[in-house]
């Protein structure tokens, strides 16, 4: 279910790295317990987030939640896409539902984050 | 006694009628419509468009209640503005039917005084009649504030008073300042398709407001598409063919076909002649007077926005009152400590009491409950889900201190807890107050529970 190639972030984000960027989403479990996604405010390009800060909220018909940032640093593009489509999250949150490529340095940020397995276990503690 | 009332807005109308009820013979001197700013400029033209605005609003979203439009659903201009016309005309019939019943006089023209106890009227005619009085009531009002270098023009300048009156929908729409009436106006024209920027020179919008409602209103616009821009002064308005260019500090520009400003209110204070028999006035221009409506001049009283207190048609009626009841010999005072406002933005906002930011200005300690409406049943039911809840509750004595609401119905859901507030009630006394389900009354029983963590209907504290 959780893509293996993804790490995870405690705050139900996921990263894919690809150099020195990262795309950034929320998990298949987060858009399963928000239910119908109506709104995102996503971060604002160029600004500069840290790991565990929030960079933007999501508003679904049950409840309104920050999205925390899983790394630090720049934001280099926003997925403008799910301003007028935010439902897109609940349909694909690992492929068109992504939120936003950062720039980062401090890759040892990445040693912080879950794989597949941990978060699946993660998630089924939680419960 | 004979009483004369320079004004017929929501002060002066209701000034003249309580007068009236209790045996004056009462004269009110209007040069426009009655009902003043209120009735034909204001609050009551205005939610007749926002009416307009949220039904294409909802029939626009009309597939998510399962209906099916086949076809267009286009706004018309000038029947929506028509409707709204006729509104105000209905209403202020109404109003020259119980000054008819009344046996108040309508005296239509410019009053001023010429004594203290003469105001001289003059008809748009230039035909003038004297008004002798035993008491008198100013209620003459205020008016938008205009700024010098670039006054309103009524086409591509606007004022409130002409955006009113405007009879058509620009397609975009630059509105200078973020108050009340510039988000109403913003909400208004957005629903009705227009493309609308908002400059405000404060850090955010309604800055009047408690700091979260205004976060949530600027996100709802942000949602709307209204372009808000905060902490942005504006240098220039210009007119040219296209419409108008506004030029902000630090040079960045903007156009748009039309816009309006809104940045404040003056008070009708000067030409009336109250300065020539010696009325005292602040220096913002406003008239002086006591909690018993009492200006420094013996039997003249003054009322509404002119007084400068707080420009509200609710303050200026129950002024008025006030005003009234002491000219016929009584000894009222008013009390302006629960004041309940209501703002017709989508959603709408209403507050009453003390602001979170406020509190801790003051440092008084107080615990907040909130609620979401998205978690109430009636919400989810009618499709309107965004917003808040929020008391502010006495840390030690559990005393309602203030409420703050934005979100459906939020105008009619605020007077609970103003009931609450002028009884001293707690929020516990909200709480145990058994609510009709479902309503979204119950949003603020559940509030109400929050300031001890115990809503009902959320996951957690």
């Amino acid at each position: 279910m959780n893509p293996d190639d993804l790490k995870y972030h405690k705050e139900h984000t996921w990263v894919k790295v690809s150099g020195k960027k990262a795309t950034i989403g929320i998990t298949d479990h987060a858009q399963d317990a928000l239910g119908d996604i109506v709104y995102i405010d996503l971060p604002e390009v160029d600004t500069d987030v840290e790991t565990n800060s929030e960079i933007g909220e999501i508003e679904s018909t049950k409840a309104t939640s920050s999205i925390i940032s899983p790394l630090s640093g720049r934001v280099l593009e926003v997925n403008e896409d799910l301003t007028e489509s935010p439902e897109v999250v609940n349909d694909d949150p690992y492929g068109k539902g992504w939120v936003a490529v950062i720039e980062f340095d401090d890759t040892s940020e990445m040693d912080d984050l879950m794989d597949s397995a941990e978060y699946a276990k993660y998630i089924e503690e939680a419960k | 006694m004979r009483l004369a009332v320079l004004g017929a807005g929501p002060g002066g109308y209701v000034a003249a009628i309580r007068a009236a009820q209790a045996g004056a013979e009462v004269t009110v001197i209007e040069d426009n419509e009655v009902g003043g700013t209120c009735l034909t400029r204001g609050c009551i033209p205005t939610k007749a468009l926002v009416a307009s605005a949220v039904m294409l609003a909802n029939m626009r979203r009309s597939e998510e209640y399962g209906i099916e439009i086949r076809g267009e659903v286009i706004p018309n201009a000038a029947k929506i503005f028509e409707r709204k016309n006729t509104i105000v005309h209905t209403l202020a019939t109404g109003i020259r039917n119980i000054f008819k019943a009344r046996r108040i006089a309508l005296r239509q023209g410019r009053g001023r005084f010429v004594s203290s106890h003469e105001i001289l009227v003059t008809g748009k005619d230039g035909s003038q009649q004297s008004v002798a009085f035993d008491r008198a009531i100013i209620a003459t009002g205020s008016r938008p504030l205009q700024i010098a270098a670039f006054p309103f023009d009524g086409k591509r300048i606007l004022s409130s008073d002409d955006a009113v009156n405007l009879n058509s929908i620009p397609k975009s729409l630059i509105i200078i300042g973020a108050g009340y009436i510039g988000c109403e106006y913003a909400s208004i024209f957005r629903d009705l398709g227009s493309e609308v920027t908002v400059l405000e020179k404060l850090p955010v919008a309604l800055s009047s407001e408690d700091a979260e409602i205004s976060e949530i209103l600027e996100r709802e616009f942000k949602k709307k598409k209204i372009t808000l821009h905060t902490g942005v002064a504006v240098d220039n308005v210009v007119v040219n063919d296209g419409g108008v260019l506004i030029t902000l500090r630090g040079g960045k520009e903007l156009s748009a076909e039309k816009t309006l400003i809104s940045v404040g209110r003056e008070f009708n204070s000067s030409g009336i002649g109250i300065d020539e028999i010696g009325m005292t006035k602040g220096v913002c221009g406003e008239i002086i007077v006591n909690d018993r409506m009492e200006t420094n001049i013996s039997g003249i009283y003054a009322i509404g926005d002119v007084t400068g207190v707080m420009m509200l048609a609710h303050v200026a009626s129950r002024q008025g009152c006030i005003a009234a009841k002491n000219a016929m010999g009584g000894d009222e005072r008013i009390d302006y400590r629960v004041v309940p406002t209501a703002i017709f933005t989508s959603p709408e906002i209403a507050s009453v009491g003390l602001r979170e930011q406020q509190a801790k200005e003051k440092g008084i300690t107080v615990t907040i409950g909130r609620f979401p409406f998205r978690v109430l049943g009636k919400a989810q039911a009618i499709g309107e889900i965004a917003g808040i809840i929020k008391i502010l509750s006495d840390s030690v004595s559990d005393r309602v201190l203030g409420v703050h609401i934005i979100g459906p119905h939020a105008s009619d859901l605020i007077h609970e807890a103003a009931l609450a507030m002028r009884n001293g009630l707690t929020s516990k006394d909200i709480a145990e107050t058994i609510h009709a389900h479902p309503t979204l009354s119950e949003g603020l029983k559940e509030a109400a529970e929050d300031v001890y963590g115990e809503a009902i209907h959320t996951l957690k504290r």
